[in-house]
């Protein structure tokens, strides 16, 4: 059996690229489809098998780190670089769309009023809902940076215990969101400030699901003992990545739902 | 708030029968033993049956979509 002589993971063959490319071709399709014909379909099809590649693409990633021992302390530095970039990617996209936000609100135009918001728009209060929804994220940021900590220390009835109450508050935060988009008195389609408000906040919202979906699988792999007290990367970059979630929400509190209303 | 960490405190701390005890053991050791045998088969089917029903079914809807 050869060995190899350098600390880094040369793969197993794998389908999944390239089925993951072929399910992203579906569902943008099936978006189209949706969109301008009415159809929903293709847009199933392609959902479907994305999330089928996704799910066995992850599930060899663990196969090959947590069973095969893959994961030295070199890839793992790769897998840091990575998380790392992929967020930073991530908050260029939501830059786009606050700067969206700004453009629209800093000089309204006549056909809005002249104002921000708008005239006829009456904005959600942002010391109701969206208050508690701020402190619901900062909650869930104190209590995965529990689970954290109690992972490190061994400790793994409080790591299952912060991490579950990690993973409710942001189902409690989906929740009261969901409430709030079917309460709101304004839609996507109210002109500008519809737009700029429902997109941002949905992406986020979509960004929160992730998250949570994440955090899920954590606790699932945390549950199954895959997980030791100094080699948890997983956990980590889901924790990074719920951290992320939490900075865009301030974000979004602070300019369009106070600043903006 | 605190009434309600106490309860849950209370809920998780429950002994539980050795019927489902058993379901929470380690059973990593297996899973790196099944994964790190030495038989050509790449990790996406190593798994057994399921893993190249799922794959052929994944294949099908993602090619002939």
């Amino acid at each position: 059996m050869a060995h190899q002589a350098h600390s880094y993971h040369m793969v197993d063959p794998s389908p999944w690229p390239i089925f993951g490319a072929a399910t992203a071709l579906l569902t943008t399709s099936g978006l189209t489809m949706w969109f301008h014909h009415n159809s929903m379909q293709l847009l199933m099809l392609g959902l479907t098998s994305m999330i089928l590649v996704m799910v066995q693409w992850w599930r060899d990633v663990v196969r090959e780190s947590t069973f095969q021992g893959h994961h030295t302390p070199t890839v793992q530095k790769g897998l840091r670089y990575g998380m790392i970039l992929f967020i930073t990617s991530e908050a260029f996209f939501f830059l786009g769309f606050f700067w969206a936000f700004f453009h629209s609100s800093l000089v309204p135009t006549p056909e809005l009023g002249g104002q921000w918001p708008p005239t006829g728009i009456k904005p959600l209060n942002p010391l109701e809902v969206p208050l508690l929804n701020t402190a619901i994220l900062l909650a869930s940021g104190v209590t995965v940076t529990w689970a954290h900590h109690s992972i490190t220390e061994g400790n793994r009835k409080q790591a299952i215990q912060a991490l579950t109450m990690t993973i409710l508050l942001g189902f409690y935060f989906t929740a009261l969101q969901a409430m709030e988009y079917y309460e709101a008195p304004f839609s996507i389609a109210d002109g500008v400030y519809g737009s700029t408000f429902f997109v941002a906040t949905g992406f986020h919202g979509l960004h929160v699901i992730i998250g949570s979906s994440f955090l899920s699988i954590c606790l699932l792999r945390l549950i199954k003992y895959h997980f030791t007290s100094n080699h948890h990367f997983g956990f980590e970059a889901a924790a990074w990545y719920w951290h992320f979630v939490d900075i865009i929400w301030l974000f979004l509190y602070m300019t369009i739902y106070w600043w903006g209303s | 708030f605190h009434l309600l960490f106490q309860s849950l405190r209370q809920l998780s701390q429950r002994t539980i029968s050795t019927a489902s005890r058993r379901q929470f053991e380690n059973r990593v050791p297996e899973k790196q033993k099944l994964f790190q045998e030495d038989n050509g088969i790449p990790v996406y089917l190593k798994g057994g049956l399921m893993d190249a029903l799922l794959y052929r079914v994944t294949m099908g809807l993602a090619v002939f979509g």
